[in-house]
């Protein structure tokens, strides 16, 4: 366990960016008010960790699941948060599952040096494992 | 999160998320405590007064207070310390006697 709270401290640079950008323009916060947001994320982050934590073992499983952590929200009664998070969260994992895709064709079009390889490129992958 | 979890890795998905939702967080506690406090009065500058405010009125922001607690004068806190006191000694009286007469 760390020893204060103080050394979870999540960087000050993003926390007064996020503030700014839900503020109207022209609005100031007090260097008071900033530091105690700053407590307060680290403490909600903490606070949302063990409590999905807590729920995934209740459910019998060991790794906690982005399911677990949208149901928590909602039972903390942040439910507000759950229909942008689920939103950012496909997204996120199109984002991923593209990233993946281009991977695997990148490595397709290196092993035969041919850019139109997709359409045979199952022959191909099977080819160049076959040759390593 | 890994001081405060006992075993299982923390996905990617995980960790997006949880930054995501931290990120809200941060953006709601400004937003709510701004339109609590600063849009009523003309003055726009947020301070802590009004986030401890918005921390006691919030029953899902509970958990922050003992993080964001309301500030009170010395003079104030002297005084709830005198009526603990008061409290406590209306109970205490016969046991204070009693360890006395141990003492002695």
């Amino acid at each position: 366990m760390v020893e204060r709270i103080e050394d979870l401290n999540l960087p000050n640079a993003v926390i007064a960016r996020l503030i700014k950008e839900a503020l109207p323009d022209g609005s100031n916060v007090s260097k008071e008010a900033r530091a105690a947001i700053a407590k307060a994320a680290s403490v909600f982050a903490i606070f949302i960790t063990s409590s999905s934590t807590a729920l995934a073992h209740k459910q019998n499983h060991r790794t906690i699941t982005a399911k677990d952590i949208l149901q928590t929200l909602n039972e903390l009664d942040f439910e507000s948060f759950v229909p942008s998070l689920t939103q950012d969260l496909e997204v996120y994992r199109k984002m991923v599952k593209d990233k993946k895709e281009s991977k695997a064709n990148n490595k397709k079009d290196a092993s035969t040096g041919d850019a139109i390889a997709s359409s045979s490129s199952a022959v191909v992958v099977a080819d160049s494992e076959e040759a390593a | 999160m890994k001081s405060s979890m006992d075993t299982g890795l923390i996905t990617n998905e995980v960790l997006f998320l949880m930054t995501k939702c931290t990120e809200l967080f941060v953006q709601h506690l400004a937003r709510e405590a701004y339109l609590a406090s600063c849009a009523k009065q003309s003055n726009d500058t947020l301070k802590y007064e009004h986030l401890s405010q918005l921390v006691n009125k919030r029953k899902n922001l509970e958990f922050l207070l003992q993080i964001v607690p309301e500030k009170i004068r010395v003079h104030e806190f002297q005084e709830m310390l005198r009526l603990n006191r008061s409290n406590a000694s209306d109970d205490d009286d016969e046991s204070c006697t009693e360890s006395e007469s141990d003492d002695e």
